[in-house]
């Protein structure tokens, strides 16, 4: 029998402050993180020139030997963790155990670091002026080998790099490492950073917000009929996944529990979303959970405010729950913040789930009509939430899903 | 001259790897007493490199170099051969 899995504990940066309470005051508040990005109509050809960026707190609590490896996303990864930790009652010279481990994801290493890196060496095609840490900073697994070097992590160490699904595959990678027994604790999540040649990369595809430069409040807008593409954000979001005994045995405030996870490739295009994998993927997550779509009480949708990926999603969602199921997307708030946005999305999911709350999808105005066939939530909706769905979909044609239920002692 | 070059180093060490100016003295050991490792020594040379403009990746005498006044005596070298 595999074993149970809860989440323990959760910690987030990003446009909306630097701990989980401050975004869900926040998202209570209906704040729009985004902003106008005033140095970036320097790059010729870059349509959108808006962003939600994070502010980092003081580096320097970070021991010097530790943060110089730590590109901008790592370094906002540790502060998530310091809030995940301490969230789950844990020390931090306590997870070095070969029991305790780490899977974080993001798109790719930090972009600021790989800019720095071609900008020094390019010129003159010159590598004498390379530092020692660009080379970490750069890597794929940086965010999950900078997390373990500054917890000493002896556990399991996993990257999960699968653009705007990492985290969401960190969560799922978390959960069976625990179910089949490999670990007891895993902090899970990811993060990415904002910067002109992110949002760049999606810019030349077309897949960005370039209407809203001058209002930059009034996007991303998902599900909206005048939606107009996605907004880069950045943060970090750490879920601390537990086995439930282990968890119980220390006394840990448990706040849900995992128990279903899918993942998966559509196989058709490395860009357009297809809502035949979104609706494989979500129906694979209800079958590992053992549960019906009608338990779901809410999804927590990927919906970027791209034009073909929410209609895709708001078509899947359809076709597995029907038109009954609550569904938001937190983009509005928060941007997209692609690596991270599993994690951040999920923790604040959890806190909805915990406080019978479903908040608002921010900025939709008016229901697009090849979006309409789903329920939206436009404004706060008070609903009693045992389970609930949680979609990423990534260019690449991957798609997660996760499903975590409400936990009650009582009912145990 | 030399006053100048040990302060330019000094410089380097609280700029880079962010060493207490009380704890830069002449005989302090770069790595004992102020805690580098070997990446940090790859970075003090780019550090150096970018301060002094000098090339000196592959310079065989950075290996032999211990202390602050060691490292002040090495650049007053580089220089004096680049001067004459």
């Amino acid at each position: 029998m595999k074993r149970r899995v809860v989440v323990t504990g959760t910690g987030s940066i990003s446009a909306l402050g630097n701990c989980m309470k401050e975004l869900i005051d926040s998202i209570e508040r209906q704040v729009c993180g985004t902003k106008q990005m005033e140095t970036w109509n320097q790059y010729k050809g870059l349509q959108s020139l808006v962003g939600a960026p994070a502010e980092l707190p003081d580096i320097k609590i970070i021991p010097r030997k530790m943060r110089r490896s730590m590109g901008r996303m790592s370094l906002l990864a540790v502060f998530a963790v310091n809030e995940a930790l301490e969230s789950a009652g844990l020390e931090k010279n306590e997870i070095t155990n070969e029991r305790y481990g780490c899977v974080a994801g993001s798109t790719m290493g930090s972009a600021e670091a790989l800019n720095d890196t071609f900008e020094i060496m390019l010129p003159d095609h010159d590598l004498t002026l390379l530092t020692s840490m660009s080379f970490f900073q750069c890597i794929s697994h940086t965010v999950s080998m900078n997390i373990a070097q500054y917890l000493g992590i002896t556990g399991s160490v996993i990257a999960t790099s699968a653009a705007c699904a990492s985290s969401l595959q960190a969560i799922g990678t978390g959960f069976d490492l625990i179910r089949n027994n490999t670990q007891d604790i895993v902090l899970c999540g990811g993060s990415e950073e904002l910067h002109p040649t992110v949002t760049g990369s999606f810019d030349i595809l077309f897949a960005t917000s370039t209407k809203f430069n001058e209002t930059p409040k009034k996007t991303p807008r998902p599900f909206d009929k005048n939606r107009d593409g996605l907004v880069c954000g950045e943060g970090a979001g750490i879920i601390v996944l537990e086995e439930l005994e282990h968890a119980k045995k220390r006394g840990a405030n448990i706040l849900a529990e995992v128990v279903g996870y899918n993942t998966c490739g559509s196989g058709t295009h490395i860009s357009q979303p297809d809502r035949q994998a979104m609706i494989q993927c979500m129906k694979a997550a209800l079958a590992d959970a053992g549960i019906k779509p009608e338990n779901i009480d809410f999804v927590s949708a990927h919906a970027t405010a791209t034009l073909q990926g929410d209609h895709e999603e708001a078509a899947a969602i359809y076709e597995v729950f029907g038109s009954q199921t609550p569904v938001n997307s937190l983009k509005g708030y928060l941007g997209h913040t692609l690596g991270a946005s599993g994690a951040i999305e999920l923790a604040v999911a959890i806190e909805m789930m915990n406080n019978s709350i479903i908040y608002p999808t921010l900025n939709l105005t008016d229901i697009d009509e090849g979006c309409s066939m789903i329920k939206h939530v436009k404004t706060k909706l008070k609903k009693n939430i045992n389970f609930i769905l949680k979609n990423c979909f990534a260019f690449g044609g991957i798609n997660a899903s996760i499903i975590c239920k409400k936990y009650e002692e009582i009912n145990e | 001259m030399s006053n100048k070059i040990e302060l330019m180093i000094n410089e380097v060490f609280q700029e880079s790897f962010e060493i207490e100016k009380n704890q830069l003295k002449p005989e302090a050991n770069i790595f004992e007493d102020l805690g580098l490792d070997s990446l940090d020594v790859v970075d003090l040379v780019v550090a150096l490199q970018n301060k002094f403009k000098v090339e000196i990746r592959t310079d065989e005498r950075i290996k032999e170099i211990r202390t602050l006044k060691d490292l002040c005596i090495f650049i007053k070298e580089l220089q004096s051969e680049g001067s004459s």
